[in-house]
């Protein structure tokens, strides 16, 4: 802090003992004290007693080499030849701001300069280790864009036969192997819905309409029968009548995937419940419930703690999404081996 | 006459001194090329303070010794140690005490 100073206040110190020598040898003929404009002295014996001062400030610490009193920046030379007596000569100048100012310019600049070069060296590293991270979401995410592309045409072939068949004059045996078929098509179709939202529908403008959410959710309730069937799952419903305002495609997005979930990591023979009020839905479920550590991660992208059951992990991430577009919140109640509970409110803005 | 009377004023000058410093010290050392003066600014250049000026020129009259003198080797080669003081102790401080005063720094420099 005081580098600048000490070695100019040391120049003078040394020009001041100079002087002293000068004096020292012609006393008591002359006997002018040196003076010079550019700083003020003082000369002290070996028992600290004042031999002469010009100090402004008399207030002298022997102990210390160079100090700051008072508004004076003091330092305290040892003589080793006591000329006139003195062994400690005090040179005192002025206290300067402007090299406090100069200080915090460099302070600040260099701060600066150099939280640049580390945030840019944390950016080039950070890019540096998530990059085969990056590759593969990127590759993954390039692989479905371009499967779904060729999975729409015979998905939809097949649940437009089955919808055609008849069923009346089918054998049971029959019957039953094409009820396992339509499960199999919708589930292939809901993961392709899911997929083409992530990847195509989601670039689509926003088309909002008044949604009927009653009629909706008994909608994707039957379309999900077939599929709840098959774990003889059954669904507790308490719906009153409430109606949104917001696109339809991604609604139903919603609702299929909490359905969809609900039936997945369900017990079989367990139940689903769906409680429908004014700004607020419930879905339920009596499954095999989310770990407590890994609810905040339920949300994201690829993420799935079930390998058992099928699918991409991309479900709930739509879901987000889409609640997040229209500022609706969604809380997660789930206890391991109890249930899962999700919480949809949402305010005046639908 | 007249040299009589000089002689004998010259004599009793050491009588007539006022003071210990004065009778005892200033008769040597008005011979010696170096005044009291130079000499108790070679004091102050190997001593710088009051206790330690008067204790060393104290030490030095009581033991003279050539290591220890602040004068010169030249000096001393020309001019020799003096001899040991026979003052007493008391008489020894107050004429040590009456060299600072007399040539002190302090309250000197303008």
């Amino acid at each position: 802090m005081f580098s600048n100073q000490r070695a100019e206040l040391s120049k003078y110190a040394y020009i001041q003992t100079k002087r002293l020598k000068v004096l020292h040898y012609f006393f008591p003929e002359r006997t002018k004290y040196p003076r010079d404009p550019r700083f003020k002295s003082a000369i002290y014996d070996i028992e600290y007693k004042k031999i002469f001062s010009l100090l402004e400030n008399e207030h002298v610490h022997f102990d210390k080499e160079i100090y700051r009193t008072n508004g004076y920046i003091h330092f305290v030379k040892l003589l080793d030849t006591y000329y006139l007596g003195t062994k400690y000569l005090i040179i005192e100048v002025p206290e300067e701001h402007a090299w406090k100012s100069e200080a915090w310019k460099h302070i600040v600049g260099y701060g600066f300069f150099s939280f640049v070069l580390f945030m840019i060296f944390g950016l080039m590293l950070s890019r540096l280790f998530l990059k085969p991270m990056r590759d593969s979401i990127m590759l993954l995410d390039r692989f479905i864009k371009d499967t779904t592309h060729e999975l729409n045409t015979p998905l939809s072939a097949i649940l437009t036969n089955i919808e055609m068949m008849d069923t009346d004059v089918m054998m049971e045996k029959n019957k039953k192997k094409l009820n396992r078929i339509n499960i199999a098509a919708k589930t292939v179709s809901q993961l392709y819905r899911d997929l083409t939202y992530l990847t195509l529908e989601q670039e689509k403008k926003e088309n909002r309409v008044e949604i009927e959410l009653q009629g909706l959710i008994r909608d994707r309730i039957e379309y999900f029968t077939a599929l709840a069937n098959t774990k003889q799952l059954h669904f507790e419903l308490d719906l009153e009548n409430v109606i949104i305002y917001a696109d339809k495609q991604k609604i139903t997005r919603v609702i299929d995937n909490l359905i969809s979930n609900a039936i997945k990591y369900n017990v079989r023979g367990g139940t689903i419940g769906i409680r429908l009020r004014i700004g607020r839905l419930e879905v339920w479920d009596t499954g095999v419930g989310i770990n407590e550590e890994k609810i905040p991660f339920i949300f994201d992208r690829y993420m799935r703690f079930n390998q058992s059951e099928g699918g991409f992990g991309v479900g709930l991430s739509i879901v987000k999404k889409i609640l997040d577009e229209y500022g609706i919140k969604i809380e997660v109640d789930s206890k391991e081996g109890i249930g899962t509970q999700m919480i949809i409110t949402w305010g005046e803005q639908l | 006459m007249k040299t009589i009377v000089f002689l004998s004023l010259l004599l009793l000058q050491p009588l007539m001194a006022e003071n210990i410093y004065e009778r005892n010290c200033m008769p040597c050392h008005q011979d010696l090329p170096t005044s009291l003066q130079q000499m108790f600014k070679e004091y102050l250049l190997v001593y710088s303070g009051e206790q330690n000026v008067k204790a060393g020129i104290k030490h030095y009259l009581k033991y003279p010794n050539k290591s220890i003198s602040v004068m010169s080797e030249l000096f001393i080669d020309n001019f020799g140690i003096k001899k040991e003081s026979t003052l007493t102790p008391e008489e020894l401080d107050e004429a040590v005490n009456i060299y600072w005063e007399k040539f002190k720094v302090f309250n000197k420099l303008k």
